[in-house]
């Protein structure tokens, strides 16, 4: 527990004014969306890093210090990033990034978007993660997104699916158009040898 | 009146309700007729409303395989049906969005029942049973909702069994203590946890289940005796048999909505409509996410709550679920026009509160509630 304490002293002491999560994002965000969004789109946490719950500072173990402080030493891009605060978007925005550009973004968040590029999907969902920024959506659940380009990019990709449902369904009340006549004429036919 | 009269009368008044005759398979199959005027398409929805109840019944059934009814385990156990089971993301999202579909048909069989005038004599108890089948279904949003244990289900329920325990400040006596007992008995603990998810989960697989299957049994048995309502106020004359004509109808509705809600649950995910903050796990020590609102279905109650006194909502809904259930009673001697204008304002009305109510409140109070 000391041990703890002390590296979690020595790392905020070593990285001031960085453990603080970035609101000017969570701003631009909402205002672009309109959707509410909270640390969770790019930390472990909702509430963002400070604090001692699973997935902020006050929780690491010194192993996953150590994966902090290389983290956040992760100025260039495309270094191998794995901070124990982030959850994979927010890592991958670092790696593809680099801190140093990523802090400058602060500044004009609108331009996080386009830097990001739309080549990357980390939740496979057919909507690139930078294109999910913007939509306040969450770039690692593929049952999250802005549901219309949801919808279409799904009915693309599920269409034989769709096609035999379709098909089963057709078939399913031809079927029983005819057993339910085939039931009136048995029953007809019944009433008159009565 | 002598008691013997009492009990002829009683009896009189049951073979008429319960017409026991018509029990044959001559009246229920090959004589029934179904009639044909410009409101037969107020006939569909109870089918309707049956049919999406099934398809709750059996995804409901498939997702007790692998729900976790416990605070620790139930919303990565959600978690794990959306994103790991094979098929679990489509059999979750036909259970919430036909459940959803199943209380837009309730909605819409109870006003076209009432504009058509279907709680006429003899069919007082049909409809009596329709409204308890009506707040069963509530039951079953309320309850349903809870079980993912994500910050919108655990608020929004603290919130609702809140509005219970509030109403007690306005009944007299001993009576005020009441609603306390009632969301204390609910709650099963001295917050929203463990014993609330538990008798909430036990409600929603086990007791409403029974409750509707008696009710439903009921009303089905009451609608298949007395036959379709005359719905009109002059007849047309012309009719169509209920079967086969009618059953084919009705079953080609569910083909082509089956058809249209597997495409939706297949391609939509329910979730994609609500912020992302709302989903996550409930955390007590957590800071409760902005935007918590009830489903869209309890909206008309919501809205109102958030505008005017709460002693004045209460007071109106406990009058209208009363006036609800004494209908044949009350509007015995009303014509169908009158019905069909009353029907017309309660749609206009439930319509305007689900879909602008934002709107609405930000009209009067300027923000968001």
């Amino acid at each position: 527990m000391t041990l703890r304490i002390v590296l979690l002293i020595a790392v905020c002491l070593l990285t001031p004014g960085v453990s603080l999560a970035y609101p000017e994002f969570q701003v631009f965000i909402e205002a672009q969306s309109g959707r509410n969004v909270n640390c969770a789109m790019c930390h472990a946490h909702p509430d963002g890093p400070e604090g001692l719950k699973p997935g902020q500072i006050g929780s690491l173990d010194p192993q996953q210090l150590e994966a902090l402080s290389t983290a956040r030493a992760a100025f260039e891009p495309g270094q191998e990033v794995h901070s124990p605060i982030l959850n994979a978007f927010g890592n991958h925005i670092i790696h593809k990034l680099g801190k140093q550009q990523f802090l400058l973004h602060r500044q004009e968040p609108q331009k996080l978007a386009p830097a990001l590029g739309l080549e990357d999907d980390l939740d496979k969902d057919g909507i690139p993660n930078a294109q999910e920024l913007l939509d306040g959506t969450l770039p690692t659940d593929p049952n999250h997104g802005d549901p219309w380009k949801l919808f279409y990019i799904n009915l693309k990709r599920r269409w034989f699916h769709i096609l035999m449902v379709g098909l089963a369904t057709v078939s399913g009340l031809w079927g029983l158009n005819n057993l339910l006549h085939g039931f009136e004429r048995m029953s007809a036919s019944k009433t008159r040898t009565e | 009146m002598s008691t013997s009269d009492r009990i002829q009368h009683a009896g009189a008044w049951l073979r008429e309700r319960f017409p026991l005759e018509k029990l044959t398979f001559e009246s229920l199959f090959q004589k029934k007729e179904v009639p044909v005027h410009h409101m037969s398409w107020g006939y569909y929805f109870g089918g309707l409303a049956l049919f999406f109840f099934s398809i709750q019944l059996v995804t409901g059934l498939l997702l007790l395989f692998y729900y976790q009814p416990t605070v620790a385990d139930a919303h990565a156990s959600v978690e794990l049906i959306t994103l790991h089971v094979g098929g679990g993301a489509l059999i979750r999202n036909l259970h919430t969005w036909s459940s959803s579909a199943m209380i837009f048909c309730v909605f819409a069989h109870l006003i076209t029942a009432f504009a058509m005038k279907a709680f006429e004599k003899p069919r007082e108890i049909t409809w009596v049973s329709g409204v308890l089948l009506l707040l069963v279904t509530f039951g079953f949003g309320f309850t349903g909702y809870l079980l993912p244990w994500h910050q919108i289900a655990v608020n929004a329920t603290k919130v609702g069994l809140q509005s219970i325990e509030e109403a007690g400040a306005y009944l007299p006596g001993a009576l005020a203590g009441i609603p306390r007992q009632l969301k204390e008995l609910i709650q099963g603990e001295a917050a929203v946890g463990q014993a609330t998810l538990s008798r909430f989960y036990a409600l929603h697989v086990v007791l409403l289940p029974l409750a509707i299957f008696a009710i439903l049994g009921q009303h089905l048995f009451m609608v298949q005796i007395h036959g379709m309502s005359q719905g009109v106020e002059k007849p047309t004359g012309k009719s169509e048999k209920f079967f086969p004509i009618f059953a084919l109808k009705d079953f080609s509705i569910w083909g082509m909505i089956f058809f249209v809600l597997f495409v939706v649950a297949l391609c939509l995910p329910f979730e994609a409509f609500f912020s992302y903050p709302l989903f996550e796990p409930f955390d007590p020590q957590g800071s409760t996410p902005d935007g918590i609102k009830p489903e869209w279905y309890f909206f008309f109650v919501y809205y109102p709550l958030e505008l005017l006194p709460f002693w004045l909502v209460m007071l109106l809904s406990t009058l209208a679920v009363g006036a609800l259930l004494a209908v044949p009673w009350i509007f015995q001697g009303a014509s169908r026009k009158t019905l069909r204008n009353m029907a017309f304002a309660a749609t206009v009305y439930l319509v305007a509160m689900t879909v602008f109510g934002q709107q609405i409140y930000e009209f009067f109070k300027g923000a968001q509630p």
